[in-house]
């Protein structure tokens, strides 16, 4: 019963996570912005559907390629998003590496 | 139908924004909305294989996963070089 409840708590958390992540893409308007919004479902997500599959999964071979599938997106998330925001950049100023030294706008 | 199909069918309800984004805005924010298309329907196909009991379905998943990858990268190449 215990495990039934986590399973269906972590499952909610993921579809929450992944929802919301995507309505904060759409509503972002510069593509920086926007791609913060890739990596809560990649990592918060997908770990928790991991850990729902660890409790209530009996076969740790699907566990195993569950955790595989959570492992590529995790790290595979950072890369993707530097390469998108390098090719914005290059697109916006024509260069990389930056000639001029990049600094942290003050809000 | 069990909590894992239900979560599946709630989780497809990402793919509308990302949709949205895909048809809006320039070409890299069509990039950004197609890489999290990418990872959204890698956690899909994940809840899928497992409400429907099939191991290998975890597959389509993990194929996703590394393909929606190397498609972005490629994109991202492309769109910083040609466009």
């Amino acid at each position: 019963m215990i495990a039934r409840i986590a399973i269906d708590v972590l499952l909610a958390i993921a579809v929450l996570v992944t929802v919301l992540s995507a309505i904060g893409l759409a509503v972002m308007r510069d593509v920086y912005q926007k791609l913060h919004f890739i990596a809560p479902p990649a990592s918060i997500g997908a770990i928790c559907i991991v850990a729902a599959l660890l409790i209530g999964e009996k076969q740790k071979q699907a566990v195993g390629k569950a955790a595989l599938i959570a492992f590529f997106l995790y790290f595979m998330n950072a890369v993707i998003t530097h390469a998108t925001a390098r090719a914005h950049y290059v697109r916006e100023k024509g260069t990389w590496p930056p000639k001029e030294k990049l600094e942290v706008v003050d809000q | 139908m069990n909590a894992w199909l239900i979560a599946a069918a709630g989780m497809s309800l990402s793919l509308v924004p990302c949709a949205v984004v895909c048809l809006r805005g320039g070409p890299v924010d069509r990039l950004v909305g197609l890489e999290m298309t990418a990872v959204c329907n890698s956690l899909v196909l994940l809840l899928l294989a497992e409400g429907f009991q099939r191991t290998l379905f975890y597959d389509v998943a993990l194929s996703l996963a590394l393909l929606g990858f190397g498609g972005g990268l490629v994109f991202a190449r492309f769109l910083e070089r040609w466009l």
